[in-house]
């Protein structure tokens, strides 16, 4: 009968039903933002846990975006904007759109969230009803399941392979849409895969989307900038007959190093913004109004960001590039190298069924960074949050020494491993 | 498929967006007052532009440079059955006038027209030249969590540990992720009206059904138990209280909320937010209480708080939850999944903000103390006006001011003021003054003005409403 809790005070005992919504009960909470802070704790507690479980740069924000920060802030622009953003910031955003990504907004098809996550959630709401579908490509951002369920509607996982770089296949797409398909969820650069999704193939999944009319797109494209030559990117709302049904979604953390700061944006046609919008007029209204003066100053960095971002796309490069040949001389793990992004997802499942004294059967993702934490103090993400356990995210948003020492560590705790693998 | 034209009604644009590539032509619009107050009309529905409805759901046929394609656009129930903020749509709108150069004096913002205090701003300045600038905890960070419990003992008597607190951007936020995780569709939100205006959005938000308990200005809009009384059934599940309140300004005296908890604790399911976010604007001999506080509430109370009015921090987007740490886990879930930690600059700053002393020290005294002389001067400028009913505000920086005995007047040129809408637009238009209708607020006899605006706009805001005022006067209907 619901869960009653009998609480006793000072004068008398009652009894509260505590029980939760079946919304929040059939909603899973982050698993990387749970390692996160749970890593976080640790290096708190004096643990020198390395942590490359988090999805955000090491770098500073650019000086000239915090300088704007800081201005804001002496300038006393320290009030509600709009809900939507301020007009200079939705301004600004249309001339990024158009320059960067030929792509033509006007301000009033952008809104301003705090951070790129409530810009996804927000268009899911605003076009799912309950029974609808929502198709994700596996390994998925942990959230777009959970939006799905935010509004009573299925997600429908769709599995890629790491033999084909984790690259949605057109043929498993279309048997996957039914007349419950109401929207399909792209991530390219790809969290947690790092995949770029090449123009020719967005062009096949295009063709496929334009002959369902129920059939809405998401395109995540926070990563954007965070790419490897000779990838590039595309955005899904430039080809042709799909700017009328793409909701494109970026924002300003990654690119920038802005995670803090909390500023994404939604751009789409005007129906559904203004629909988003007054989802957000009744959860969170305007983003604050500092971080929009900061980013206002990052879009003004140049052209796709610039020299400040440049520099830092180089040093992910080398990092990357340090990962991969690393993890590819320890052997047993299945590799398909990022086109961007700054995560590696690799395939570990050689390795299970090992025992590790102490620990037990390394039996799946989550067992295997337990005993990474513990045994190699890294902190990483099981790929089960991802939607697929045989891999692990490991972040290499931190800098070359952290991983050269993360890589030593995961070397020797691995190898322990090796040796009980069962034949 | 639901009908786009039910629900929706209110205020989107057509739910069909016209032919073309880009943007669905909204040629810029001239911003002259008519084309503005056409904009201002909430209820209507707007076709400004030619629309082509086809009768399967609702299908645009959308050309680009090499097909054609159909594509369906209709939005969701959930989204079609909120209303969108009618105070943030007067404010906006307000804004953009004044950005064309209309000299609105705006008295619809909720918000305090104070700089964010100097020690609070300079932490800000500090924590991105320290470059705290990545993400925090989801719940926030330990150390403004546990400042957080520092406030809630010191000044409320309340006892929390970090982990039953989360910080969210904004105490709208809080609120709303509260209803989410406590409400199943069905279930009844109790709202007592005057409301703030997200209330009712909010329980919709939930698929629960927002139940609206009328009050009354000759009782200072302050709930009545026995109306309670009648009111609870076996599917409430939240009473949302506002003390102060936000639209009225009005305190619940201790004793009320005591008699509120009597009545509260023989409802197992039902719960309690109460949204505290006015606590420290607060005018003698008022004294606030937290419901949290009373004997037997603690285990069932939301506990919604923020800085965004004490401490001027509006833009900063701070606010937070504090409660039994098995419903803020909840909210904390959704809140991971939806917007994850707020703006770690923020943060810091509010710690500032709590380091400023006993219920802000200083420098929140002396808001406090602006706020109340304007509130004085235009409790006794409306009194000298007449027609107009007033619930003295103790708290808060607003007036609800039951204008109704204008009700029925005739303006030339705006033809018959006949509810707290049209009133409001014809106080934008001939007094030049942006205010925000009773109506958004559950009491449509009603008018919310903001006093947190200068004592000279006061004073020139004042002048104009007067005027325009006594222009209706000689028209009422006997």
């Amino acid at each position: 009968m619901g869960t009653l809790v009998r609480a006793e005070s000072i004068s008398k005992q009652v009894e509260v039903d505590i029980s939760l919504s079946p919304r929040v009960n059939s909603v899973k909470p982050s698993k990387t933002i749970a390692m996160t802070d749970l890593a976080t704790a640790l290096v708190q507690a004096g643990v020198p846990v390395i942590r490359l479980a988090a999805g955000e740069p090491d770098f500073d924000t650019p000086t000239v975006v915090a300088e704007a920060g800081i201005n804001a802030i002496r300038e006393g622009y320290t009030r509600y904007t709009p809900n939507a953003g301020t007009l200079e910031l939705r301004t600004a955003i249309c001339h990024k759109l158009k320059e960067e990504n030929g792509l033509t907004y006007t301000p009033d098809q952008i809104l301003v969230s705090n951070g790129a996550k409530q810009s996804a959630l927000q268009a899911v709401l605003a076009v799912c009803s309950p029974g609808d579908e929502v198709i994700i490509p596996a390994p998925f951002y942990v959230s777009y399941p959970e939006m799905a369920r935010l509004a009573d509607a299925t997600p429908v996982i769709l599995p890629t392979l790491i033999s084909n770089n984790f690259l949605l296949d057109p043929e498993a797409l279309k048997s996957t849409i039914s007349e419950k398909s109401r929207v399909l969820i792209l991530c390219s650069p790809s969290n947690p895969t790092g995949s770029v999704y090449p123009k020719k193939l967005l062009e096949e999944i295009a063709d496929i989307v334009a002959k369902h009319p129920r059939l809405l797109v998401i395109c995540d494209e926070i990563y954007e900038h965070i790419i490897y030559s000779p990838a590039i990117h595309t955005s899904f709302a430039s080809l042709p007959g799909m700017w009328e049904r793409t909701f494109t979604v970026n924002g300003f953390s990654k690119a920038f190093a802005m995670t803090g700061w909390r500023l994404g944006y939604l751009a789409g046609p005007k129906h559904f913004v203004a629909a988003c919008g007054k989802i957000q007029s009744q959860a969170t209204s305007g983003a604050c109004s500092i971080s929009q003066k900061a980013g206002v100053a990052a879009l003004g960095l140049g052209y796709r960001g610039g020299e400040a971002v440049a520099k830092m796309v180089k040093e992910f490069e080398e990092r990357r590039d340090f990962l991969v040949e690393s993890f590819r001389e320890l052997g047993g793990v299945k590799i398909s190298e990022p086109q961007g992004a700054f995560y590696l997802f690799l395939d570990f499942s050689s390795y299970y069924g090992a025992e590790a004294e102490g620990y037990g059967i390394i039996k799946d993702s989550e067992s295997l960074c337990k005993y990474l934490l513990d045994k190699a103090q890294v902190a990483l993400v099981p790929g089960d949050a991802f939607g697929d356990d045989k891999c692990i995210r490991i972040s290499y948003a931190a800098s070359m020494s952290n991983l050269q020492a993360a890589m030593e560590r995961i070397k020797g705790a691995i190898v322990h491993l090796k040796a009980t693998v069962p034949a």
